[in-house]
């Protein structure tokens, strides 16, 4: 399939999936109960040290691999187990469906294993004429629909009770209920028999144990604990990144695992396997089957090898708004979700993870809840460079970012050039409602702002600075956004700063931050540009650099050291650079002690904060604008999901799925409007943009507004 | 009692097992004979042997299997085991199976009765590090099962269905002074 078609293909099982409302609905329900469990399950725990040591464990095995690898087997053979490495999918394959013909197996039980879906076990068993029948209950469903899992510890979820009992009948020959304990129960009893005449049983394995060569497996049907006792031969099968050192390393994954999975505190069975234990008066043959199979490529990646830390959880997929929205046969091939873009492209190729990685929204609700630290949405931005690099990032793209983007004069000038020429739809207002002709889906479920009459640029030099004698000097990066679509929020920012003493400049050389650039895998624009924006803004070395737009405090503070720091001429600046940028609302409370500078407003409405994903899980900021809110009188109501992303994403919402952008939004409005609030505040105008435009398209009566704006509201009058 | 007793309890009956302090062995028979409808598969266990169980179950008109447990295993409504430890803050109880008997009695049935002395019972995974170590010393083949309440599902519309494959109900009997192994095998 060549690039457009598989795009194609992509985008239409895209819409297939989003007219599944019930799949949503119900992905929606798991994750809202996900979030309270899981919260309840690490209560009095520290997560953040919880995860650390899991990373740095994994790291220290990835680093060391032939080291705990070989301890394994030793310990392993000693106690009578037979190990194999296989270096691919067809290795591991061959080695099992071998011993099967060899021992004349007929028939083999399997618990689950995400790494036989891996290596697509099943089929090499089936084209052997081996019959492997899945025990877990998700992975037996799916078995008998045909289907793939749609995810890793809940491969079922894709599907209804009423389609479980349509396939449960078809197996039993009788009519069997749609009554879910009813339907457990089948399961029972129709495996309960296959695990007495299976001659083979395969399982996976959540963890491998080099000190002792032992493996063990976390549980809770049962069914593996069957799998691995009564058939004669055992087969393991386990992912080379299941490797920890020691035992009390285990025990930190089994603490984790559950809570973080599922939000269960245990699961119900955790066994630990040694060697060839006795089995019906004999001894039991265990194979284990160690699988590579892209892995020591990972692992030697400088940008993606963190990715081996993963300890397969599934959480990243729990959080992720479009995985929510679309499930997980469409943002996912046989691993799902971030983890799964990035298992992909090292597993099952760079082209079955392309439609993927472009599918992430970049949200990073996923890493914050991995419990092994992995920067899940920085590989993935890593894999779109090299996407950008391998199949290019399309003509017009490349075009607009290399040769305009580039050169800030004919970039700037354009956008002027565009304010005049929308003139005909704006008819005069800051907001286009409707769009003509091909770009009229652009504006079917949100309206967009217009670009001003005169950027923010042009008119700084009038703006009135009252500054007598300045406790700093900040220079403002605004971002394009600020810039040339809401210029008013430079003022608001020029009166707030005014007022709490603080004189600020704006460097007209500044340029975009070039996240667009990077986010579409152009790397070497993204570099052209930070070299611009680094010494624009350090030109008047300013006390601060402080920003409206967290996307842009992301790529000055993060993006412009990953770009420019191997640059001996740029490093040492981009790192001063980093260190001196703060977004306006935590440089107002931390920098500024703002407590008592603002009047409280007489009629404190209820106002209620959205928090974008590059402040809170960007910079870490999300109860200082609160804390402002609260210092300018307003009444705050938090709303649900405040910080699920708004479905913005950049260029994400205008080209690259708007449709996963648009239901996002939605469920965005819906939370908005259920606090009863009649304004909510945000620090990011991108969110501004997307959030007011579904607000004012769907007619609701609801004030979209950057904290700034609130801010130079509450500004006493003199 | 104990902290550690009432912690164990509390967190077994949390995520849907059965908990119950026992006298002595008759009150433990007791228990089991009102819960238990067929056969009990009862493998050779040093708790067991300390408690007297076995007598005690027979006298009280428990069928009783003790050999060929894989014939007869999925015929029995019930296991019997005893336990190495228990594991206060997540309600486990760690059961040393590799005899391939203790394995399929607490897998196979539908009910799986585990005596155990509360003696045995540490606070949490540190404390049980060093002794499933030592267990893992002691031994070159190890089968280790942490067993925490009922076999357990969500996989249909991540509704909590209890008792899939394994047993439908894990009842744990506190007796004291039956052992003081934690190795027992």
């Amino acid at each position: 399939m060549n690039k457009v078609e598989r795009s194609r293909n992509y985008q239409h099982r895209v819409r297939q999936a989003l007219n599944k409302p019930r799949l949503q609905e119900a992905l929606h329900r798991f994750a809202d109960a996900y979030t309270l469990a899981r919260e309840k399950a690490f209560a009095g725990q520290d997560f953040e040290e919880l995860r650390n040591g899991i990373g740095k464990m994994k790291d220290e095995v990835r680093d060391n691999i032939d080291h705990y690898l070989n301890q394994f087997i030793a310990n392993a053979e000693h106690a009578g187990a037979k190990v194999f490495v296989a270096k691919t999918a067809a290795e591991a394959n061959a080695y099992i469906t071998q011993l099967a013909l060899e021992k004349n197996v007929q028939k083999v039980v399997k618990s689950k294993s995400m790494a036989s879906e891996e290596i697509h076990l099943n089929q090499a068993l089936r084209d052997a004429n081996i019959k492997a029948l899945e025990t877990d209950l998700g992975e037996w469903i799916i078995q008998l629909a045909g289907e793939r899992p749609s995810h890793m510890v809940m491969p079922a979820i894709h599907m209804f009770k009423e389609e479980v009992a349509e396939l449960f009948s078809k197996e039993t020959g009788r009519e069997e209920p749609a009554e879910i304990e009813h339907l457990v129960k089948v399961a029972r009893d129709q495996l309960r028999q296959a695990y007495l005449e299976a001659d083979m049983g395969i399982s996976g394995a959540n963890i491998a144990v080099s000190e002792t060569g032992g493996l063990a497996l976390v549980t809770n049907e049962g069914n593996a604990r069957l799998v691995t006792t009564l058939p004669k031969i055992h087969v393991a099968l386990v992912g080379l990144e299941k490797l920890v050192p020691r035992l009390e390393h285990a025990h930190d994954i089994i603490n984790v695992l559950p809570k973080n999975a599922t939000g269960q505190m245990v699961t119900s069975y955790i066994t630990w396997i040694r060697g060839a234990v006795p089995c019906a008066d004999e001894k039991k043959e265990l194979h284990i089957v160690f699988l590579d199979n892209g892995r020591t490529a990972l692992a030697k990646s400088p940008h993606c090898k963190d990715a081996l830390r993963c300890i397969k959880c599934g959480a990243c997929a729990n959080v992720c708004p479009v995985y929510q929205t679309v499930g997980g046969h469409v943002f996912g091939h046989i691993y799902i979700s971030a983890i799964g873009i990035i298992l992909t492209a090292f597993f099952h190729g760079l082209e079955n993870a392309s439609e993927l990685v472009r599918a992430c929204i970049g949200c990073r609700a996923c890493v914050a809840v991995c419990p092994s630290q992995i920067d899940l949405e920085s590989i993935i931005l890593h894999l779109r460079e090299v996407l950008g690099e391998e199949e290019g990032i399309g003509a017009g793209k490349a075009l607009v970012f290399k040769k305009v983007m580039r050169n800030r004069k004919l970039f700037h000038g354009l956008l002027r050039a565009a304010s005049r020429l929308q003139k005909p739809v704006t008819r005069g207002e800051r907001t286009i409602r409707h769009l003509p002709l091909f770009f009229s889906g652009l504006t079917e479920w949100r309206t967009l702002p217009a670009i001003a009459d005169a950027p923010l640029r042009d008119q700084w030099a009038t703006l009135n600075q009252v500054q007598a004698q300045a406790k700093y000097r900040v220079a403002f990066f605004a971002g394009c956004l600020n810039d040339f679509v809401y210029p008013e929020l430079g003022h608001d920012l020029v009166q707030v700063m005014n007022h709490l003493g603080v004189e600020v400049t704006m460097p007209l050389d500044q340029n975009c931050c070039g996240v667009p650039a990077l986010y579409s895998g152009d790397r070497e624009t993204a570099i052209a540009l930070a070299e611009q924006n680094v010494a624009a803004m350090l030109a008047d070395d300013p006390d601060y650099v402080i920003t409206t737009c967290p996307t842009c405090t992301m790529a000055l503070q993060r993006d412009f050291l990953d770009l420019l720091g191997d640059n001996p001429v740029w490093a040492e600046r981009a790192r001063h650079l980093s260190e001196i940028t703060c977004d306006v609302s935590r440089f107002v409370v931390e920098k500024l002690n703002s407590g008592t500078s603002f009047e409280k407003v007489a009629d404190p409405a209820a106002v209620t904060y959205h928090d974008s994903c590059h402040l809170k899980r960007g910079a870490g900021v999300w109860q200082q604008p609160r804390d402002l809110l609260a210092q300018t009188g307003r009444d705050l109501v938090e709303m649900a999901h405040s910080d699920r992303c708004c479905g913005f994403g950049g260029s994400y919402s205008f080209t690259s799925q708007p449709d996963i952008a648009k239901r996002i939004l939605n469920d965005k409005i819906s939370d908005i409007e259920a606090t009863g609030a009649k304004c909510v505040a945000m620090d990011c105008p991108g969110c501004m943009m997307q959030i007011r435009g579904g607000l004012e398209k769907q007619g609701k009566k609801i004030r979209a507004a950057h904290t700034i704006e609130i801010m130079a509201e509450a500004l006493p009058q003199d | 009692m104990d902290k550690k007793i009432t912690q164990f309890i509390q967190a077994l009956r949390n995520v849907g097992g059965v908990a119950e302090v026992v006298k002595n062995a008759a009150d433990a028979v007791a228990h089991i004979g009102a819960h238990l409808q067929g056969p009990l598969l009862a493998p050779d266990s040093h708790s067991l042997q300390q408690a007297g169980l076995k007598d005690f179950l027979s006298q009280a008109g428990i069928e009783m299997v003790c050999d060929d447990f894989r014939a007869n295993g999925a015929k029995a409504a019930g296991g019997l085991t005893g336990a190495n430890f228990g594991i206060a803050a997540t309600g486990t109880v760690v059961l040393e199976s590799t005899d391939e008997n203790v394995r399929i009695a607490s897998t196979l049935p539908e009910k799986h009765f585990v005596v155990l002395d509360p003696a045995k019972i540490v606070s949490d995974y540190n404390a049980a590090l060093p002794i499933v170590r030592k267990l893992h010393e002691q031994w070159p083949q190890v089968y280790l099962a942490y067993l925490t309440g009922p076999s357990r599902t969500a996989d249909i519309e991540r509704v909590l269905t209890i008792g899939v494959h394994g047993p439908r109900e894990l009842h744990v009997l506190l007796l004291e002074g039956i052992s003081s192994d934690f190795m027992e095998r």
